[in-house]
């Protein structure tokens, strides 16, 4: 391998992407050239230096990201396919099992495809239709056990879960009660968010405010807790939302819940609030709550650290 | 053995998810979010246009998944879909003018690239040497390739991906991928060989 050569391949032999042989033939040009040597050095600096600058998202960036994404999905409905597609989902078998249990196994899989088959299918196709009063279809289907009666029949167990369109005041007392606890659903984050987004706009309930609370206190999302925040923002002054929000503004580990937090503490400035500021200038990482802290205690006359 | 074990996890969820299942959904998703973000970051060096490529990504593939088909993994797949994303965003940034990433704010002008973090550890002494004058020539650097060098580049130096996955990535050849990837490296040597 010439001089030449060596300079055109260095960035593919750094990134391990040259063959075999064109990487041995290099190798060796290398061993005998200090002028290679040296430029491969000068590569390997350039590569080291833009390894510096890569960018990483912060984990409130990423939290952000996925609340929005959250959010926009439980907007837009989940193409599931056709029923034709369902059909040969159904016939595709993904496992394989053993030879002696496949028989007894696939009479199963066979006859709760035939029972999908028959809940999947358009009431057309099916010769009759049947709806329960004030309900819709069962939405979900999930089979919870198949068991033979001895009489040459079968006997299925099946778990539906059905849906309900109610509709009414977020003031009307049971509409709230469903809210509360959709807001507390942990199995789904857009749901909470949706429904803390409307409990927001009516925390002069003191049933809503303590739900905001909680949300704010204890939801893992933190665009959860983000909304329920804009819902207390004008009960500052009630002695529990003040209570609340400082052991959010200590433990929170989102720096954005924080950020808010501090930005609606310190707007009323109850000589109370200096031994906490104290407390997070001297243990929270974020420039901007600490500087946030720091004009506070100067604006209270206080120092900014506990001697 | 783990690794299979793992694969069949994804193929499950993807089916689940397929079926409508919305907690595989986010599962799925949490598998590759924080790739996805990286990779949309980097390329756009904006959190505001990496978050719009973020939500767009996750939005077609949700609408999508009942069209995938097993025939690639999924990863590719996904990766295909944001890659088309990021190239037309560079490509579209190309021809308006670039946005400044300093704006003013009540509390005075704020860099918005100081919202994430620089991969850098904070307390590493050498890497606290790092010139700013070398930052800004490598990012002037990267937004000098065309969008195919910028995106093989960052695809094969920060994610790690083999020439061969990116050229079906980007839907060309392994070939092309490595031309893609020697300009792109040929540039930044020349302009970052006297700063290092």
């Amino acid at each position: 391998m010439k001089c030449d050569e060596v300079k055109k391949a260095l960035p593919l032999f750094l990134y391990g992407e040259l063959t075999f042989e064109d990487e041995e033939r290099l190798e060796v040009h290398i061993d005998e050239c200090e002028a290679c040597r040296e430029e491969m050095a000068r590569s390997k600096a350039v590569f080291q230096s833009l390894d510096d600058s890569e960018l990483a998202p912060s984990a409130e960036m990423l939290a952000e990201c996925r609340a929005t994404l959250t959010g926009r999905l439980a907007n837009v409905p989940m193409e599931r396919g056709t029923f034709w597609d369902k059909l040969r989902e159904g016939f595709t078998i993904h496992f394989h099992f053993a030879p002696g249990i496949a028989q007894p196994i696939g009479a199963v899989a066979m006859l709760a495809l035939g029972f999908f088959a028959a809940r999947m299918a358009p009431p057309s196709l099916m010769g009759g239709s049947f709806r329960a009063a004030g309900m819709t279809e069962p939405v979900t289907s999930r089979v919870r056990y198949v068991e033979p009666d001895g009489a040459g029949k079968v006997q299925i167990v099946v778990d539906e879960t059905t849906q309900r369109i109610l509709s009414g005041s977020i003031e009307d007392q049971s509409i709230q009660r469903l809210l509360f606890a959709a807001a507390k659903d942990p199995s789904n984050d857009g749901l909470r968010v949706e429904s803390v987004n409307l409990l927001k706009n009516q925390p002069q309930s003191s049933e809503v405010r303590k739900a905001l609370l909680y949300a704010v206190q204890h939801d893992p999302n933190a665009g959860v807790r983000l909304k329920a925040l804009d819902g207390l923002r004008d009960f500052v002054d009630d002695p529990e939302t003040r209570q609340a929000l400082t052991q959010v503004l200590l433990k929170d580990d989102c720096a954005g819940v924080r950020t808010q937090v501090i930005d609606m503490l310190i707007q009323h400035r109850a000589p109370s609030m200096v031994g906490v500021l104290q407390e997070v200038m001297g243990k929270d990482n974020n420039d901007y709550v600490r500087m946030r802290c720091q004009r506070a205690l100067h604006e209270m006359n206080a120092s900014v650290e506990t001697y | 053995m783990a690794q299979a074990a793992v694969r069949m996890d994804e193929s499950e969820l993807i089916r689940a998810a397929q079926r409508g299942d919305q907690r595989a959904f986010e599962q799925l998703v949490r598998l590759y979010d924080q790739n996805v973000l990286r990779l949309a970051l980097n390329l756009l060096r904006s959190p505001e246009d990496a978050n719009d490529i973020y939500q767009e990504a996750f939005l077609r593939v949700y609408k999508n998944l009942h069209t995938f088909r097993f025939d690639c993994s999924f990863h590719t797949w996904l990766y295909r879909i944001v890659t088309n994303l990021c190239l037309d965003a560079l490509r579209k940034r190309r021809v308006r003018r670039e946005e400044d990433t300093v704006v003013e704010t009540s509390e005075g002008f704020l860099d918005r690239m100081d919202t994430v973090e620089e991969s850098r550890a904070h307390g590493d002494p050498q890497r606290q040497l790092m010139s700013r004058q070398l930052q800004v020539k490598i990012r002037q650097v990267l937004d000098e390739l065309t969008p195919r060098e910028r995106t093989v580049f960052e695809m094969r130096h920060y994610h790690g991906l083999r020439l061969r996955a990116i050229g079906e990535m980007l839907g060309t050849s392994e070939e092309a991928a490595k031309n893609c990837l020697f300009r792109a490296t040929q540039k930044m040597r020349a302009a970052l060989g006297d700063f290092v």
